[in-house]
């Protein structure tokens, strides 16, 4: 039984070397099909990587809520406790002040930038990528000046960031003490993350509050808002509910705490939204796929044609076979193996074909933005074994339909053609 | 020319052993869009161990139908075929490969040799068959393609080579697992005078060294004049 395999597979590999034009020709379909495929795993798998990177760095890792109360909290620590309660994991301030306070470094002022006041603990929500320096942290809360930290746009528009101020009515020189990266996710905002601190106090939540927000978000109710974001377990039915009634249920039991009556004041809704950009793109990369089996099928029907053709051509090699004594066991094996042989063959060449498109692809798309760390673009291992594997599929297939017609043929009316 | 004239003792037959080949009341009838052809009628036989036996007779009259018996590429109608003590009627498909294989050598008036393949690599087939390894493969194909006088046509494919090589070629893969019986449908009959000796030679001698018998089909009477042994079908019948 093994010897028999073994035999079929060393004929089958001499055989497939005798006939180089023979294998080339039945490649093209498969070529073309197993390519396809491995073009739409490969696409799939960026796009889901890169839709991840970009949910993570922009929006926060699964799962995170953005919670926002319409009205004067009156006791921001005991909120912050029951956003804990209600399972937040991490909880960072996510503020944007009403003053609107504007930048410079020297003497201009760098217009259009948005500022947020935040903890520490966004750096765990969200992706955080540092081009230099580093993310705020809690010893940063004891800083006498403000300390910040802003995108590579803004930082390049500021120029030297040891001498920026900011303010309101009054310049505050502020501490910068990283830089984020910019990618291919950056939309190319001015962004300054602030942290909240006794030192930023006033410029977050400062002067201006009575002023309601006519200057900011126009669809600001009247009197303050406070937004947080937080990060809570993916596995926790908050995070499965879209219209945030589950978290929103759990702080609005305890809301007189911290002075809110109406727990219609109360909103929380899912900010990360890698997990559905992914499902959409799977459902793509289904139909896409679903054409690129078709046109894997095509290039089987191919090999097939070649492989029946061959073997009435090959009668009476095959019957030269089994006069030295090679079984029908054996000879299947063969016949079967040059099939997947061949599809094999295909297989590696689509995939040298695909690794050299992806190479040159990379590179143009390096040209006009750069990739986020990371999220590098190249042939996943499912690719690779997608690609191999549906070739050697293609191959068996193709194969058994000739081999069963090359063990009918009888000996002795092979050895006469 | 001696027809059944094999003196005692002149074969190598090992006193008290069975014969190699015992063939009983063989027929064989083909079925043909209803018609019932009957080509062999009743072929009894032996040949022994290291014997040379020669079949001829007319053209139609079994010969090769007879020799396809013998090589097991075939099943008789009725009778009994015993092969090195074996009953190769009561055989399934695969131990009548691996028998055929292991005991028995072709050569073919056609020699059958695989295109595009070196002398090398049909020399090797039959080992590939036989589980041989590679290297050892690869050693004995050489030896054997030297002693047929083909050391400096090892690498050339079949095209490359005259009738005569190519026969030789076929005389090398058909010793190469050493089998007992080689059967030969006139190996010589697409082969011009000089080339057919040659041939001859060659297969009588291999033959002589490693104790095969042989059975060769042949309208040659040059080639039954060396036989041990003649024997002649007529209407499908062995006398
Ligand atoms: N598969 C078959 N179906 C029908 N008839 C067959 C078959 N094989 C052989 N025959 C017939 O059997 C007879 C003997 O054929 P065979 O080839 O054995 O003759 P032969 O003695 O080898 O002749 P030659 O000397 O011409 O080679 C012929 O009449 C042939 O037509
Ligand atoms: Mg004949």
């Amino acid at each position: 039984m093994l010897r028999s395999l073994t035999a079929g597979i060393v004929l089958a590999f001499a055989g497939s070397r005798a006939n180089v034009a023979r294998t080339i020709l039945s490649c093209a379909g498969i070529v073309v099909g197993v390519g396809a495929l491995i073009m739409v795993v490969t696409a799939s798998d960026f796009g889901q990587r890169f839709a991840t990177a970009y949910s993570e760095a922009n929006a926060g890792r699964p799962a995170t809520l953005q919670v926002s109360v319409f009205g004067q909290i009156t006791d921001r620590a005991a909120f912050e406790e029951d956003l804990v309660r209600a399972g937040g994991q991490d909880v960072s301030v996510y503020h944007t002040p009403s003053g609107a306070p504007q930048i410079r470094s020297g003497g201009s002022v760098v217009p259009d930038v948005q500022f947020l006041g935040v903890d520490p603990s966004l750096g765990d929500i969200r992706r955080m990528n540092m081009a230099e320096g580093r993310w705020l942290t809690e010893a940063d809360t004891g800083s006498l000046a403000p300390v910040m930290v802003v995108n590579q746009p803004l930082a390049d528009a500021l120029g030297d960031l040891t001498q920026v101020q900011v303010g309101t009515d009054q310049w505050l020189d502020v501490r910068v003490v990283g830089v984020l990266e910019s990618s291919a996710l950056d939309l190319g905002w001015y962004s300054a993350y602030l942290l909240r601190s006794p030192a930023s106090e006033d410029l977050l939540f400062g002067s201006s509050s009575d002023t309601g927000g006519e200057e900011g978000d126009p669809f600001a109710m009247p009197g303050s808002q406070t937004t947080y974001q937080v990060r809570i377990d993916p596995q926790d039915p908050a995070a499965q509910d879209p219209w945030g009634e589950v978290f929103t249920g759990r702080l609005a039991s305890a809301s007189w705490r911290w002075g809110i009556e109406d727990p219609e004041s109360i909103s929380a809704y899912r900010a990360d939204y890698a997990e559905e950009v992914d499902r959409i793109i799977d459902y793509m990369s289904w139909g896409l796929m679903g054409i690129a089996v078709i046109t894997l099928a095509t290039g089987l029907l191919g090999v097939l044609n070649v492989g029946l053709v061959t073997v009435r051509e090959r009668r009476r090699e095959l019957a030269t076979y089994r006069a030295l004594g090679a079984s029908r066991s054996t000879l299947f094996v063969a016949v079967v193996m040059e099939a997947v042989v061949v599809s094999l063959v295909a297989g590696v060449i689509a995939l040298a074909g695909c690794w050299a498109a992806v190479v040159a692809g990379g590179m143009v798309l390096e040209r006009f933005v750069p990739l986020p760390d990371g999220v590098p673009l190249n042939i996943p291992a499912s690719g690779v074994l997608v690609g191999l594997g549906s070739a050697a599929l293609v191959g068996l297939l193709a194969g058994i339909i000739p081999a069963t017609r090359a063990l009918r043929a009888s000996v002795v009316a092979g050895l006469r053609e | 020319m001696s027809v059944d004239t094999a003196a005692p003792g002149a074969a190598t037959s090992r006193p008290g052993s069975a014969p190699l080949l015992d063939v009983r009341e063989v027929t064989r009838h083909f079925t043909v869009s209803g018609t019932r052809i009957d080509v062999l009628h009743d072929c009894t036989f032996q040949v022994e161990r290291g014997e040379v036996v020669a079949i001829v007779g007319q053209s139609g009259s079994g010969k090769s139908t007879l020799l396809n018996l013998l090589g097991l590429l075939d099943r008789p109608s009725g009778g009994t075929y015993t092969f090195d003590g074996v009953d190769t009627t009561r055989l399934g498909e695969g131990p009548r490969s691996r028998l055929r294989g292991e005991g028995v050598g072709f050569v073919f008036q056609q020699f059958h040799l695989l295109e595009r393949r070196t002398a090398l690599a049909n020399v090797g087939v039959p080992m590939v068959l036989g589980g041989v390894p590679l290297l050892r493969r690869r050693a004995r194909a050489r030896a054997l393609l030297e002693a047929v006088g083909l050391e400096h046509r090892l690498h050339s494919q079949p095209h490359q080579l005259s009738g005569g090589e190519q026969q030789r070629v076929a005389l090398a893969r058909a010793l190469s697992r050493e089998p007992a019986l080689i059967l030969a449908d006139e190996p010589t009959g697409a082969l011009d005078a000089a080339s057919s000796t040659m041939i001859m030679e060659q297969l009588l001698e291999q033959a002589r060294i490693r104790d095969a018998a042989v059975v060769v089909v042949t309208h040659d009477p040059k080639v039954a004049a060396r036989a041990d042994r003649v024997v002649e079908l007529v209407e499908g019948r062995t006398r």
